[in-house]
């Protein structure tokens, strides 16, 4: 790992030539991953992504060097480019010195992956596996992965922090196909969380996983297509949490609301929301997927409330947009890795539970579309337009439950469906996805309870 | 203790034939990039990297391993060899990568500029300012966003047990910029990016000019009405689709069920006026290399011919599954992918599409790909802009609808295909196209 002195040195280089802030970030991980295709183990790979970023602050502008070469004068020299594109040249030369801070970790791990035998970690695609495949003869292919990743970072700046964390995360993703020869549908579930191999003892059943994308696939592959249409939509929990995500939480990242490139910008204090509506997001939750201990700028990180009772109230900011903003860093600065500067970034983002009762918001619906399970989506953050597959769809006639619908994907704004929500129920569940932005792709959380949106354009066939 | 890339490479061969290990290959990547962004008179991100990621692919009995770092040190070559062991003893597939000889001869292609090489970071930045005071300078409806400059450079090299030794250099420049135009309360947005060889290649004024008559064309836009319509659409669009759909075409999915082109080779597949070529060897192109991640040496084929699908892309082995020979186009990991793919253009120009197509939707953009198309069954439905066509004129932009359809059914529903080809930052390439129906759900 990367030394209290060598930091020192680097900041030191960094801040040569003037320069209001440094930072250097350092990341030496190991990765394991495994894919299993047709019922085989077709790759098997550990990987060290190791490397060094260094950040210097020229005013509000933000230079980024980073490299792979981390002896230390690779890190001089990284520190040397860096200073090298500073323009406001007062107060070069500063010493910087580190005191270190323990961070203390709220995330037990108990076995790390790569101490479980090869064979054990075989056995989990292997139970996914042939479970989503006894679900029905027409699934033709499963593909199943396994997927860990420990990283250990160093933090270091020039307000004198020394600091280390290290994150470990552990995923399944499983993907049935169902063919009838002329058709193919898909069906997946990917849960993952931030801890070791323990997840499978404590969390996830490889075997439920394999099941339950097997026969989502199954059932969207005799299902008519949804016909297109203005609809009510009640949209089941976990993954459905999507839609917050995308329409939503990307826009209350300080990414886009500094340069006013967000729909939610300038609106602190307001409405922005159905009455109903709380919204949180939270890094502080032990041992969930989007969690950490400090951020990608070593902040400590933060429960944090965006929307209460409908009313905006906070925005994700990382460390410079805060400067830019003239507010707090919120302990959302992430970032992949070392390869990309940090910014404002979501981690466990939901819809926090309501009053509302689940039975109740389908029986008073009419006619509409049910979500069960909902796959991506994007937006344009600038005018809030968003795009969401549903995975799993069903119709809903006269306030029941009817048949199932296949390609069907839900069209809007995000200011408007967050007026639309006319339900909430009470019990919130959370969906693992990688959310990909500026900064590259972090793990995050979408998750919800079911909700009900008054009126939402289906897109269809 | 860091080792230059020679010693290292020599190391690890060595500690694999020591832990039994062979033949082995490795595979070693080298880049550097330049980015800077501006954005109202500051520069606001200024951004350089040097990277490396190296592999390590060997034999160990029946199986062949793999294992990657971005170290040179100590610590990784014993994780590279113990890594390939584990890897090798997991593996269950009889069906590899091979790691084999060099071939009898390699073609030559350029994608690498020396002049690009020696432009100073001050004539990228100074681009990027060009094209962020016309932004700034333009319409009062219009608030610019990000005007961003970006230059790479990529060497990649290839040395196994066996002789083969090989490396190939390509670098690029591109720069872009994106606005909001505001009118009304209505918002739209707009985009426009060059890439190239030169700063030739990227002119502010064409990237300014560009993003502000992208956004400014739509302001305003209305519904579409719901139903079937004939559709021309966009080739960076039609582009964005083929990318998306590109795996269709991979004779490893095909192998595994993943595509419904499986043993289709000969069929009917799109229509007669649809030719699709995969040419690694384009001068200049992106993607373009005289050998793939196996060290085979590509080549230039058709896919589809006149509607005719030829053959599958492949590696050594999905080819030696299917009793053919490699298309050169291995991707690592096992994996096959196109290299610079394109619809080949015709003789109609965009304007002789539109009159052709009398009433309908020009498709200009489509967005949440990775969400709204589903790459296996060849579904899509996806959130669209563009402009509604009356008597072969755009008469109004239109935005807040999406487009159904299914990918195969598109190839076969394409009545004339367009002379502007582009490539829109991307290896991918299409002309404008003019389909017969698409499912448009707007109001």
């Amino acid at each position: 790992m990367l030394s209290m002195s060598v930091c020192q040195e680097v900041l030191g280089r960094a801040l040569s030539r003037g320069g209001t802030f440094a930072e250097i970030f350092f990341e030496d991980s190991r990765n394991f991953s495994m894919v299993m295709r047709s019922g085989r183990i077709e790759n098997a790979a550990m990987s060290r992504p190791r490397g060094a970023g260094v950040r210097v602050y020229d005013g509000l502008r933000s230079i980024y060097v980073y490299t792979c070469d981390v002896s230390r004068e690779g890190l001089l020299r990284t520190a040397e480019r860096a200073a090298a594109a500073v323009t406001d040249t007062r107060g070069s030369g500063r010493d910087v010195v580190l005191a270190e801070r323990v961070t203390p970790n709220a995330h037990r791990i108990e076995r790390r992956v790569l101490d479980v035998p090869a064979d054990e970690r075989a056995q989990i695609l292997r139970a996914a596996d042939s479970a989503a495949r006894a679900v029905s003869p027409s699934i033709s292919q499963v593909n199943a992965g396994f997927l860990s990743r420990e990283q250990h970072v160093i933090i270091a700046n020039s307000e004198g922090l020394y600091t280390g964390d290290t994150r470990v995360y552990t995923r399944l993703t499983c993907s049935a196909v169902a063919s009838s020869g002329a058709e193919n549908q898909t069906g997946s579930e990917n849960p993952g969380a931030m801890m070791g191999f323990e997840l499978f003892r404590d969390r996830v059943d490889p075997e439920t996983v394999g099941r339950s994308a097997a026969k989502s696939a199954v059932t969207m592959l005799t299902a008519p297509y949804c016909s297109a249409g203005e609809m009510p939509i009640v949209i089941a929990g976990a993954f459905g949490g999507v839609i917050f995500h995308e329409a939503c939480g990307h826009s209350l990242e300080a990414t886009s609301v500094e340069p006013g490139m967000s729909e939610f910008a300038g609106k602190l204090g307001q409405q922005i929301a159905a009455p109903c509506v709380t919204a949180i997001d939270d890094g502080t939750m032990p041992n969930e997927w989007g969690s950490l201990n400090i951020d990608d700028e070593g902040t400590p990180t933060t429960r944090l409330v965006l929307i209460e009772n409908g009313v905006l109230k906070n925005y994700m900011i990382d460390r410079l947009n805060g400067l830019k903003m003239g507010m707090a860093p919120t302990g959302s600065g992430r970032r992949e890795s070392y390869a990309y500067a940090p910014t404002s970034r979501m981690r466990n983002t939901f819809i926090a539970p309501g009053q509302d009762d689940e039975e109740e918001m389908l029986r008073t619906m009419g006619d509409g579309l049910y979500a069960a399970k909902m796959g991506g989506g994007s937006v344009n953050p600038a005018t809030g337009e968003f795009n969401f597959a549903v995975q799993e769809g069903y119709l809903v006639k006269d306030g029941r439950i009817d048949s199932p619908v296949r390609g069907a994907s839900l069209i809007g704004k995000g200011s408007e469906i967050l007026m639309r929500i006319d339900r909430v129920g009470r019990e919130m569940t959370m969906g693992q996805g990688m959310c990909g932005s500026k900064s590259g792709s972090v793990p995050t959380n979408v998750g919800q309870p079911t909700i009900r949106v008054s009126r939402l354009t289906v897109g269809g066939k | 203790m860091e080792m230059n890339i020679s010693t290292f490479a020599a190391r690890v061969f060595e500690a694999a034939k020591a832990a039994g290990i062979a033949p082995a290959e490795i595979s070693y990547s080298s880049s550097e990039s330049f980015g800077a962004s501006m954005r109202a008179g500051a520069l606001e991100d200024y951004n350089v990297s040097e990277r490396v990621s190296l592999m390590l692919r060997g034999r160990v009995g029946e199986r062949i391993g793999t294992s990657s770092t971005q170290a040179l040190d100590e610590e990784s070559i014993d994780l590279l060899i113990r890594g390939v062991m584990e890897s090798a003893s997991l593996i269950e597939t009889d069906e590899q990568d091979d790691i084999l000889p060099p071939d009898d001869h390699y073609e030559t292609v350029c994608n690498y500029s020396e002049a690009l090489d020696a432009v100073p970071a001050e004539a990228k930045i100074a681009l990027a300012a060009d094209i962020d005071r016309r932004m700034q300078a333009a319409d009062a409806r219009i608030k610019p966003n990000m005007s961003m400059v970006r230059s790479a450079k990529e060497t990649f090299f290839l040395r196994n047990t066996l002789g083969l030794d090989l490396s190939h250099t390509s670098n690029m420049i591109y720069a872009y910029t994106s606005a909001l135009a505001k009118e009304d309360g209505h918002a739209a947005t707009g985009f426009k990016l060059l890439w190239g060889y030169g700063m030739d290649d990227v002119n502010a004024e064409t990237i300014a000019v560009g993003c502000q008559e992208d956004a400014l064309s739509q302001l305003g836009a209305g519904r579409m009405k719901s139903g079937m319509t004939p559709v021309v659409i966009r080739g960076g669009t039609m582009a964005d689709l083929l990318s998306t759909f590109s795996g269709v075409f991979s004779a490893d999915n095909a192998q595994k069920g993943l595509s419904l082109l499986a043993g289709r080779e000969g069929e009917t597949i799109a229509s007669s006026c649809v030719t699709l070529t995969d040419d690694p060897l384009m001068p200049w192109g992106m993607a373009s290399s005289p050998f793939d991640h196996e060290g085979a040496a590509t080549r230039t084929k058709n896919v589809i011919e006149n509607g005719v699908l030829r053959t599958l892309l492949h590696n050594r082995k999905t080819a030696k599954k299917a009793g053919t020979v490699t298309t050169g186009n291995a991707a690592g990991g096992g994996r096959v992918a196109p290299s610079n793919f394109f619809i080949v253009p015709g003789t109609e120009a965009l304007d002789s599409l539109l009159a052709q197509m009398g009433d309908g939707l020009y498709l200009t953009d489509v967005s949440g790909l990775h969400a709204g198309a589903n790459p296996i069954s060849g579904d899509f439905s996806l959130l669209s802009r563009g402009f509604e066509v009356k008597d072969g004129k755009i008469v109004r932009p239109v935005e807040q609808f999406t487009v159904a359809g299914n990918f195969y059914q598109l190839l076969k529903d394409v009545l004339a295909v367009g002379s502007d080809l582009v490539f829109e930052g991307s290896p991918v390439g299409c002309p404008s196209v003019l389909v017969s129906g698409l499912s448009v759900a707007g109001e």
